[in-house]
C-alpha cells in the first residue's frame, strides 16, 4: 500500500493523562517495521477536522475537568460521529475517552456530562477509585494486561473487550472490561495499552488497514521484548 | 503521649542501625502503630517549622535550606527525603529523648503533597514553600486536580506564609485558593525560551476559567511566562527574581541591591530550587552572607547527581515522574562523551504502581543526544523499561534486561569497563535508590561525596 495510514489523535493536549502518546508510538513503529507509512494528525480543541480523513481515531483519557471540556466540544457533532462509526470507522478510546462514547458520564456531584451516544452505555462516578494492575482475556485478542485507574462505573449491553482475570474492569461487579462494538474498542486499560499487548495493536492496525481499503495482511513481527514484558507482568503482577 | 511508642521507635532505629539498614521510615511506622497520635504530640513541642512541598525539587530545596539554616540553628530535618508521616515521625524520634522530650525545637520538613493535609494542622508552620506542581504518581493521588486540592487543604490549615513558584500556574492556583499570605519566586523573563520539545505540559489550561493559557516563553514543563486571554490570570511579579549568569545566581529583590550567589547545582530546575531556598531563608531573616556560605557548603543528597568513584565512575539519580526524569536526562545528555545508562524501575507503593509515566518522559532525547552506547534496564519492571526504549528507537541490540538490581548494575559496570571505562549513569525509582546506593558504595574504596558541581536533581 503506498497511501499512508491516516491516524487522528484527538485532543492530545487535553486527553493525555495516561501516556496515550505511547499508543501512537506503537502503532507508528509497528507499521514502520513492516514498511508501511503512517500519517498522524494531532487534532487540538480548536481545530476543524473531518472524520472521513482518518483511517483510525484515538481518544485518550483526561482529568474530569479536561474530559468535560472535550465533551462540550464533541457533543454538537455527535451525529457525524455516530454515522462515521456505523460506516465502520476504527476508533480506540481509553479511560476518559471510553466514557465519552456512552450516553453520559455522571460526576460525583450528580452533574451529568452528555457523551457522544455512540454506545448504549452509562458511566457513574463512585468511590473508591478502581485502581490497580489488570489482566483480561479477550476472545479475539488473547491476554490483555495493563493498569486501570478510574472513578467511573461503566455499564453496557454490548460485547465487552474481554473478561476480567485480575482487577476491577468496567464496574468492579460484572467481571467485564471494555467494549467492542463494530470497529470501536473502548477500555479502561492503560499502561499504556498497546506496548505490552502487541496482538491487540496488530488487530487494531489490521482493522484500520481493511477500512482504508488496502488488500493487505500484516505479517507477524518477532515481538520478543513485547512478549517478555507481558509474560513478566503476568507472572509478577497478576497473582 | 505514649513513651512506650517512643521507646519502640528508637529501639527499631537502633536495631536497623546495627543491621546497617536504612532507618528513615520504619522506626516512625512502628511507633505510629503503637501510638497513632505520636507525630501530633511530638510536633506540639516544636517552636518553629518550615515546610517544603511540591512535585519536584523538595529534597534538593530542603537540603539547600538546611545548609543555610543549619549554620546557626540545630535542625530536625528529614534529609533523606522520607516525606510521609512515618518519615516525619522518624526524623522527630531521632531528636527525642527516651523520656519523650524533643532536644531541638526547629524543624525543616519536606512533606509529600498527599501527606500535607494529614499533618499540617499539627505543625507550627511559619513558612511553606511550594516548588512546583507536576504530574507525579497518578495512581496514588488519583489525578492532578486531586493533588491541587490536597495542597490547598493542607496549606489552608496552617498559619504559614506561602512561598510559591511564580512561573507555575498550578502553584499559583494553590496559593490563591489556600487563603494564606503569599510571596513569589521566579526566573527572570530572559531565562525563558520560545522553543519547546514535545513534552507533556500539565496545567496548560487556566484553572480559573478553563481557557488555553497563552505563553510568552517557557522555562520547562508548564513553567514560564503565561497569561489567560479570557480571565486575565497571569504570571505574578516575583518578589524574588533570579537569573543564572556565568554559573552564578543573581537575585533581584525590589529596593535592594542585586545579590550574586554561588549556584552549587547545575540545571535550570535547580536554579528554581536554589532561588526558592534563598527566598525562604530571606523571609526567615537569614543574612545574605550566611546564605552565600550555606550555598558554598552544600552537598548533594542521595540520588541527586550523586557521584560514586567506582570503577568505572557512576552517577546516581532518582527519577519518579516525567518532568523530573526529563530534567535529569537533559542534564546527562549535555555531558560530553560516550556513556552507559542503567535504568532501575520498581513499581512498589512508594514508586507508584503505575509505570505509564515512562512513556511521557522524553527518552527519545537519550537516543538523539545522549551518546549512550549501551543501556541496562533492571528492577521489577525492567522489561517495561526496555520496551519503552525500544519504541523510543534505542537499538534493541544495545539493550539488556536484568531484573535483579545487583546483576543489572554489574552488567552496566562491566559493559562500561569493556568500552574503556565509560561513565555509568544510573537512574532509579525511589525503592531501588537506596539498595543501589549501597551496592555502589561497596564498589568504591573511598566513598566520594564530591558533587563536582554537577546538576542535582530531586
Amino acid at each position: 500500500m503506498c497511501k499512508p495510514l491516516r491516524i487522528g489523535h484527538l485532543y492530545p493536549e487535553l486527553l493525555n493523562l495516561y501516556a496515550d502518546k505511547g499508543n501512537i508510538q506503537v502503532l507508528v513503529h509497528r507499521c514502520q517495521w513492516r514498511g508501511l507509512t503512517t500519517e498522524v494528525t494531532p487534532v487540538y480543541g480548536t481545530d476543524t477536522y473531518h472524520l472521513q480523513n482518518f483511517d483510525l481515531v484515538l481518544l485518550g483519557g483526561g482529568s474530569d475537568r479536561e474530559q468535560e471540556l472535550v465533551a462540550q466540544t464533541l457533543y454538537p457533532r455527535r451525529q457525524e460521529w455516530q454515522s462515521a462509526i456505523s460506516d465502520g470507522l476504527p476508533l480506540l478510546a481509553i479511560c476518559g475517552g471510553y466514557q465519552l462514547l456512552g450516553e453520559f458520564y455522571q460526576l460525583a456531584d450528580g452533574h451529568k456530562v452528555p457523551g457522544l451516544g455512540i454506545l448504549d452505555m452509562q458511566t457513574v462516578v463512585s468511590q473508591p477509585r478502581l485502581i490497580g494492575n489488570i489482566g483480561i482475556d479477550s476472545p479475539w485478542a488473547g491476554r490483555i494486561v495493563g493498569f486501570e485507574n478510574h472513578g467511573g462505573r461503566t455499564t453496557h449491553h454490548h460485547n465487552p473487550l474481554g473478561q476480567v482475570l485480575h482487577g476491577h474492569g468496567n464496574n468492579g461487579i460484572d467481571g467485564q472490561e471494555g467494549v467492542h462494538f463494530q470497529n470501536v474498542i473502548g477500555t479502561y486499560i492503560h499502561g499504556p495499552l498497546l506496548p505490552k499487548n502487541p496482538q491487540l495493536a496488530d488487530f487494531i492496525l489490521q482493522t484500520a488497514l481493511d477500512y482504508a481499503g488496502g488488500n493487505l495482511i500484516l505479517p507477524p513481527l518477532p515481538d520478543n521484548l513485547e512478549k517478555a514484558a507481558q509474560q513478566a507482568f503476568m507472572e509478577r503482577r497478576l497473582r | 503521649m505514649s513513651v512506650f511508642a517512643v521507646w519502640i521507635g528508637k529501639l527499631t532505629a537502633f536495631i536497623l542501625h546495627l543491621a546497617k539498614r536504612n532507618a528513615t521510615s520504619l522506626p516512625g511506622k512502628v511507633a505510629l502503630q503503637v501510638d497513632p497520635r505520636l507525630l501530633q504530640t511530638l510536633s506540639r513541642q516544636l517552636h518553629q517549622c518550615v515546610v517544603v512541598t511540591g512535585t519536584n525539587g523538595k529534597t534538593t530545596t530542603a537540603a539547600l535550606l538546611s545548609s543555610m539554616l543549619g549554620q546557626t540553628t540545630a535542625l530536625i530535618h528529614n534529609a533523606e527525603g522520607a516525606n510521609l508521616p512515618q518519615g516525619l515521625t522518624t526524623a522527630l524520634l531521632r531528636r527525642t529523648s527516651w523520656l519523650g522530650r524533643l532536644k531541638d525545637t526547629t524543624a525543616l520538613f519536606e512533606i509529600d503533597e498527599a501527606t500535607l493535609p494529614l499533618v499540617s494542622r499539627y505543625l507550627p508552620i511559619q513558612f511553606l514553600v511550594v516548588t512546583n506542581v507536576f504530574r507525579d504518581q497518578l495512581d496514588r493521588y488519583g489525578e492532578l486536580d486531586t493533588t491541587i486540592e490536597k495542597l490547598v487543604t493542607g496549606i489552608a490549615a496552617t498559619q504559614a506564609t506561602v512561598l510559591l513558584n511564580a512561573d507555575d500556574p498550578l502553584a499559583q492556583i494553590v496559593g490563591l485558593r489556600s487563603g494564606r499570605p503569599v510571596q513569589y519566586f521566579g526566573l527572570a523573563a530572559n531565562m525563558a525560551t520560545r522553543q519547546v520539545r514535545d513534552q507533556v505540559r500539565d496545567g496548560a489550561f487556566c484553572l480559573q476559567c478553563g481557557s488555553l493559557l497563552n505563553y510568552e516563553g517557557f522555562v520547562y514543563g508548564q513553567l514560564g511566562s503565561y497569561h489567560c486571554p479570557k480571565c486575565g490570570f497571569h504570571t505574578p511579579t516575583a518578589d524574588y527574581s533570579g537569573e543564572v549568569f556565568r554559573g552564578q545566581l543573581k537575585v533581584y529583590v525590589a529596593n535592594q541591591p542585586v545579590q550574586n550567589l554561588p549556584l552549587p547545582v547545575l540545571g535550570l530546575f535547580n536554579a528554581y530550587n536554589t532561588l526558592a531556598a534563598v527566598a525562604c531563608a530571606r523571609l526567615m531573616s537569614i543574612s545574605m552572607p550566611t546564605i552565600a556560605q550555606g550555598l558554598s557548603l552544600y552537598q548533594a543528597p542521595m540520588g541527586r547527581m550523586q557521584v560514586f568513584n567506582s570503577q568505572p565512575r557512576t552517577v546516581l539519580n532518582l527519577i519518579k515522574n516525567p518532568t523530573g526524569c526529563d530534567s535529569v536526562l537533559q542534564a546527562i545528555a549535555s555531558e560530553p562523551g560516550n556513556k552507559v545508562l542503567c535504568i532501575a524501575i520498581n513499581d512498589l507503593a512508594a514508586d507508584g504502581r503505575d509505570v505509564s509515566w515512562l512513556w511521557d518522559a522524553d527518552f527519545e532525547l537519550t537516543v538523539e543526544q545522549g551518546q549512550f552506547i549501551h543501556c541496562v534496564t533492571t528492577g521489577l519492571r525492567a522489561e517495561d523499561m526496555a520496551l519503552r526504549l525500544k519504541y523510543g528507537d534505542f537499538p534493541e541490540k544495545n539493550l539488556s534486561c536484568h531484573v535483579p538490581l545487583e546483576e543489572g548494575l554489574d552488567v552496566a559496570l562491566s559493559t562500561a569497563h569493556i568500552y574503556g571505562d565509560l561513565p555509568v549513569y544510573v537512574l532509579s525509582t525511589y525503592t531501588a535508590l537506596y539498595p543501589l546506593a549501597q551496592l555502589l558504595a561497596r564498589r568504591v574504596s573511598v566513598y566520594v561525596q564530591a558533587t563536582e558541581n554537577r546538576p542535582s536533581v530531586s
